[in-house]
């Protein structure tokens, strides 16, 4: 029996078995899941966006300081958990078209214009997906938070918070319970903002990971938490644990 | 090509017509499987079905399988630069057939690229480089490409190939001088075009025997001599346990002061002196 | 507007009644407004060098450059009009590239210079285009050696041992006869080619930089510029000369 795995990664499949054939052949998939949680909670006037820093493949650990926010223009922030080259790649394209907006309109791009543009740009590839899942966090024109979360096709909606990737079954739960406001549906309309302050908001997204990487395999290491309000930008980190 | 046949026997119910159903069309099956089980995926005992788009290009293969391959490569930053190291070694399976293989190579002054994975396509890797090498050389402006555009390039090669669905089969290790940020440079890019950077890299099974020993010891500002001792621990434990690796390695070193080396092969310490393996048959009455 | 060849200077495609074609002949004029470029086989290798006349005192100094590696064993130095050389230049890398990728191996010096006598031969042949205003100088190693070869816009291309294209080439050519071809080893002969350059170089014109450039065993077999204290050590003695018969014309 032989077995060769290129990257070492778990490119193996199974299925590849052939009757009562032995012979193993190592098999190509295009997509890896790298794992990682990347989350975002707005408020009233704040928005916050975090992800772990683990990048995984099936059972080992490629790197623990892989960063899978990025500012994509001074009001956008964009998280993706998923397979990274396909993320990385999609950041890439999506970044050299905020520069585009940029030199075309002669302000940066909204939060609001890019997460469509970024739905936009999934469902081009309907048919070969990015196989990334999004959030994008921002400050409005209003200067309220905004938190867009996607599937890997390009469906997205406006919610206030947000979670995704392999964390994502652990962490919504709390978010609905401790976040959950009043439907934006109701009339006279309410503002539907997470009533928490941005330090609360800060406290309870390192609770989130902290026990999310207590029982997920591909969350840990550490969290990054990007803090938007109207003073700009900040980075936060907090330590994981590394097991 | 065959069409597939769509039955619409109660019995067999809706779908492609399984084999033993129809003889007939499994002969005419058989036939075209015939003109193609030199085609590995879909021989004998396969459970392809020959498929293509034109009928007249007939089956479209590509890199299915790698036939000649190199395992580990492992790396590690340390104070002024980076250790990489590998074996010599190119396996067709689990035949040892190429012994004296370069793994690594030097990319301009700056920069190593190491591989895991098919020989061939590093080859061809090789080809990209020394182009893009050229350009440098004949731009003659004193400031060649730096490690971190090699990775990113490569990054770039090994993404699109896999987007193409032929993909290059390996993982590059990629270190280097970045003369520009005046730090060492180690990344790793994959086969479908994942891709880090980190202060420790290793490859193919390196990641799981190697991986562990960089994490236990690793530390910023290690000495050369520390780096490189950490990096023979590493290589003596997958040189034991992979059975891809052969005991003749190569080391390339690249600092701040130019020209990146890669030494000339060597060996490292493994102790076979036990008393049962010099004289196994010693407490075995009977044997010869 | 009179004579023999009036009206026949408007396209490459009429040669004149005399048998020229005065599109070449004007190319052939515009290599002589610029700066002069020579090149000498040596020993061990071929030297180039360029008179590169500075327009402006705010150029900065080094850039603009003449002289081009086209592959690690080929290099060109270019006088004439300055995007026509880096054209041919470039043509001559796509064409180094090929033969490599293709063969596996580098181009050996004749297919270079065959290859681009072609190019520029076929910008003699239409209406549509203009002959290149450039003259180039091929330094090479290969197999056999090393090479030089000179270039023109006609599309000749002539293997020289010492040769002089651009401004004053006339002059220039008189002093590198006196050079003892394929015996002055390189490092002897960049100095000799800068002196050459300072020499014939025409007060008139405005400042200079004289660009030097070597394949040889100096440089490993690589087309480099020569290193800079070599170079300037050249220009210096170069200077010197020119000030000592300075002096003796006027005693």
């Amino acid at each position: 029996m032989e077995t060769y795995d290129a990257v070492g990664e778990n490119n193996f499949n199974p299925s590849s078995y052939h009757g009562n054939h032995t012979k193993q052949h190592a098999t190509w998939s295009p997509y890896d899941n790298n794992g990682g949680t990347v989350m975002a909670v707005a408020g009233e006037d704040y928005v916050i966006c975090a992800a772990d820093t683990r990048m995984s493949t099936g059972y080992s650990i490629m790197t623990r300081q892989y960063t899978k926010v990025d500012e994509m223009s001074p009001k956008t922030l964009m998280a993706s958990a998923g397979f990274m080259a396909d993320a990385a790649t999609l950041k890439k394209l999506l970044k050299g078209r905020c520069d585009q907006y940029q030199f075309a309109n002669n302000k940066p791009i909204g939060c609001v214009a890019f997460a469509q543009m970024l739905s936009n740009t999934l469902y081009m590839r309907r048919f070969f997906p990015y196989y990334a899942f999004n959030i994008v966090a921002g400050l409005d024109a209003e200067g309220k938070g905004a938190v867009f979360t996607y599937d890997a096709v390009g469906s997205y909606e406006r919610t206030n918070y947000s979670c995704q990737g392999s964390g994502q079954q652990l962490i919504m739960p709390v978010l609905d319970n401790q976040l959950k406001t009043v439907s934006p549906l109701v009339l006279p309309a309410v503002s539907s903002a997470t009533p928490l302050s941005e330090e609360e908001a800060i406290d309870l997204i390192k609770d989130c990971f902290a026990t999310a990487g207590e029982r997920d395999i591909y969350t840990g290491d550490a969290v990054e938490l990007f803090v938007m309000n109207k003073d700009g930008i900040r980075k936060e980190t907090m330590p994981l644990k590394t097991d | 090509m065959i069409p597939s046949r769509t039955s619409h026997s109660s019995s067999i119910g809706p779908g492609v017509v399984p084999r033993g159903a129809d003889p007939a069309y499994d002969e005419e099956v058989k036939r075209e499987y015939d003109l193609r089980k030199n085609i590995p995926h879909l021989g004998k005992g396969s459970k392809g079905r020959p498929f293509s788009i034109d009928p007249n290009v007939g089956v479209m293969t590509r890199t299915q399988t790698p036939y000649v391959t190199g395992t580990s490569v492992l790396a590690v930053k340390y104070k002024d630069g980076v250790l990489m190291a590998c074996d010599t070694l190119a396996c067709y399976g689990s035949t040892k057939r190429y012994k004296s293989i370069q793994r690594m190579k030097l990319v301009g002054k700056y920069t190593v690229v190491g591989f895991t994975g098919e020989l061939s396509d590093f080859d061809y890797i090789s080809t990209l480089l020394d182009e893009l090498e050229m350009t440098d050389f004949c731009q003659d402006d004193e400031c060649p490409r730096t490690p971190k555009e090699i990775y990113n390039y490569l990054v770039r090669v090994m993404y699109n190939r896999r987007n193409k669905f032929d993909p290059l089969w390996n993982s590059l290790v990629i270190s280097g001088w970045d003369y520009v940020e005046k730090k060492p440079f180690l990344g790793c890019v994959g086969m479908i075009g994942q891709h880090y950077v980190d202060d420790h890299v290793a490859t193919g099974f390196g990641n799981h025997l190697a991986r562990p020993l960089f994490r236990e010891s690793w530390k910023e500002e290690m000495t050369e001599q520390e780096a490189e001792k950490l990096l023979k621990s590493a290589l003596l434990s997958c040189v034991m346990r992979d059975k891809q690796m052969m005991n003749k390695f190569q080391l390339s070193k690249i600092t701040a002061d130019g020209p990146g080396e890669i030494s000339e092969p060597f060996a490292i310490d493994t102790r076979w002196g036990y008393e049962n393996y010099v004289n196994p048959t010693k407490y075995a009455p009977g044997a010869w | 507007m009179s004579g023999i060849g009036t009206g026949y200077d408007l396209s490459t495609t009429t040669y004149s009644p005399d048998g020229k074609v005065f599109q070449v002949e004007y190319a052939c004029k515009a290599v002589e407004n610029g700066g002069l470029a020579i090149g000498c086989k040596c020993k061990d290798g071929v030297v180039v060098a360029v008179e590169k006349l500075v327009q402006s005192k705010m150029l900065v100094p080094g850039t603009n450059k003449r002289i081009h590696a086209v592959s690690k064993h080929a290099g060109m130095a270019g006088t004439g009009l300055v995007p026509d050389v880096r054209t041919v230049v470039d043509r001559a890398r796509e064409e180094a590239a090929n033969y490599l990728s293709f063969y596996g191996d580098a181009i050996p010096a004749n297919v270079l210079a065959d290859r681009m006598a072609h190019y520029y031969h076929l910008f003699t042949l239409y209406w549509s285009v203009r002959p290149f205003g450039a003259s180039v100088i091929l330094a090479t190693k290969d197999s056999n050696g090393y090479h030089m070869y000179v270039l023109e816009p006609s599309g000749e291309c002539h293997k020289m041992n010492g040769c002089a294209i651009g401004k004053n080439k006339a002059a220039a050519k008189t002093e590198i006869e006196k050079l003892k071809f394929g015996e002055v080893l390189a490092k002897d002969c960049v100095k000799e080619l800068a002196r050459v350059i300072y020499k014939i170089h025409d007060e008139k014109d405005k400042d200079f930089e004289c660009e030097l450039g070597w394949i040889c065993e100096d440089s490993k077999g690589e087309f480099r510029r020569v290193p800079k204290e070599v170079a300037d050590e050249a220009i210096a003695l170069a200077k010197a000369a020119l000030e000592e018969d300075d002096d003796m014309d006027d005693a």
